[in-house]
């Protein structure tokens, strides 16, 4: 009597095909193993081991996670495509640096204007003035999300209310110039733990995109694909809700 | 949901180097890179290594990637192969862990093998079984892990490895008569 080795057994558990199986395949096996008692033994050996195995648990990753990726290897990607030291001067670029510089104006200027008696006054002081310091910083953060909701709401329902084969280009330039500073806040929103309002500049960031990359000339059909997208992500509404809430929270602060 | 056409152009886009079309591909699969790196690797840091190499290679390798293969398929591979790398990256820091856990099992005596009440339990088994599989070479548990917890067939391993079939199933054969050692007094107790 011919006998099957481990390795024919194994695949054999596993159901490999019968060409992987040779001879008389799964059938020919089944009825050795019923009729052979070491091959079965055998079998029954692989298999019970392989059944400890059980597949493992993956530790669970949120909605958010391909946003978490995406932000730790952003600055890592390389360049593509030779755009060198040009794509630096690309204008969504100049505008982001220069969002950001206006930022960090805005912070020293309201660092220097913030109470002098810290020096005066010790430890307790200064931790209650940096605490201010930062609140400033947030505040002006939520100033600036405010704003630049209120600019895309406007943005949005353009698109929404424009005919077909109309030329959008004038929207899709204000779009690209929202995309851009849009990234910025969302990335600031992130550092200061406020992943709703990162949430609502990634929703609107896809749509700012799609707004961006439609043809200039648009046509009825686009045109209705770019309303069912902002219309299923509810995303009007979301920008207004957010904005007002962050105008309401800059009145309680 | 991306449907294909929409898929098709995002791709094109981000073969141009449109870092945004780029950044539709990682949302769209990071998390199942994230699961076949942790099943690959069984730890959660390593895994999350994997994911970020995986998809810088990706990026990097854009170029390379035929418009009419599927794009899940092509980061599932590099997935699986930065796995490899990754755990063999790992495997001095491995070869001298297994050193020191070889000499306390032989220094182990019988009566503190675990007795069947505590091998009932799961969770206890699971320990073994993930400590029987960090003794496997890379190569053997990136193929048992496809096989095993992903369900490949022997020529799919092969693919995904970049090995010739045979190698891709003796690596799975390798994998499985290690197991059957390591885990056979667990067996004997719990039968």
């Amino acid at each position: 009597m011919k006998h099957y080795s481990e390795d024919d057994l194994t695949l054999y558990y596993y159901g490999e095909s019968r060409r992987r199986l040779g001879g008389g395949g799964r059938d020919a096996i089944e009825q050795h193993l019923a009729e052979c008692a070491a091959c079965a033994h055998t079998y029954r050996d692989i298999a019970a081991t392989l059944a400890m195995i059980e597949t493992p648990d993956v530790p669970e990753r949120g909605d958010q996670y391909g946003l978490e990726v995406w932000q730790r290897i952003r600055h890592q990607l390389p360049e593509r495509g030779g755009h060198g030291w040009s794509a630096w001067f690309r204008f969504e670029r100049l505008t982001f640096v220069a969002a950001a510089a206006a930022i960090a104006i805005v912070a020293f200027v309201a660092g220097r204007w913030s109470p002098r008696e810290v020096a005066h006054d010790g430890v307790r002081l200064a931790s209650s003035t940096l605490a201010e310091r930062s609140g400033e910083r947030k505040r002006i953060l939520l100033t600036a999300v405010a704003d630049h909701l209120d600019r895309s709401d406007r943005l949005l329902t353009d698109i929404l209310n424009t005919s077909a084969s109309t030329d959008i280009s004038t929207e899709q330039q204000w779009a690209d110039d929202l995309l851009a500073t849009s990234r910025l806040y969302r990335q600031d929103a992130i550092d200061a733990g406020e992943t709703s309002i990162a949430s609502v500049l990634d929703d609107l960031e896809r749509n700012l995109v799609e707004i961006v990359h439609s043809p200039s000339n648009i046509s009825a059909a686009d045109l209705e694909q770019l309303r069912r997208r902002i219309d299923a992500a509810a995303l009007l509404f979301k920008v207004r809700i957010m904005s007002d809430e962050l105008r309401k929270t800059q009145k309680i602060g | 949901m991306v449907d294909a056409t929409e898929s098709s152009v995002v791709l094109a886009r981000a073969r141009q180097g449109d870092e945004d079309a780029f950044r539709a591909l990682v949302e769209q699969h990071s998390r199942s890179v994230f699961r076949l790196a942790f099943r690959m690797t069984g730890n959660e840091q390593d895994a999350e290594d994997v994911v970020q190499e995986s998809l810088l290679r990706a990026y990097k390798q854009l170029d390379r990637f035929e418009s009419r293969a599927n794009f899940g398929t092509w980061l599932y591979r590099i997935t699986a192969n930065c796995s490899v790398d990754l755990m063999r990256s790992r495997q001095a820091r491995h070869d001298q862990s297994r050193g020191e856990s070889l000499d306390a099992a032989e220094q182990m005596p019988a009566g503190d093998l675990p007795n069947p009440h505590r091998l009932a339990e799961s969770a206890e088994i699971q320990d073994r079984v993930q400590d029987a599989l960090g003794e496997l070479s890379p190569l053997e548990r990136a193929a048992f892990t496809l096989r095993h917890y992903e369900g490949r067939s022997i020529d799919e391993i092969s693919a995904t490895l970049n090995l010739g079939t045979s190698a891709a199933k003796h690596s799975v054969f390798r994998a499985v008569k290690k197991l059957r050692a390591a885990l056979a007094p667990l067996r004997s107790q719990t039968s």
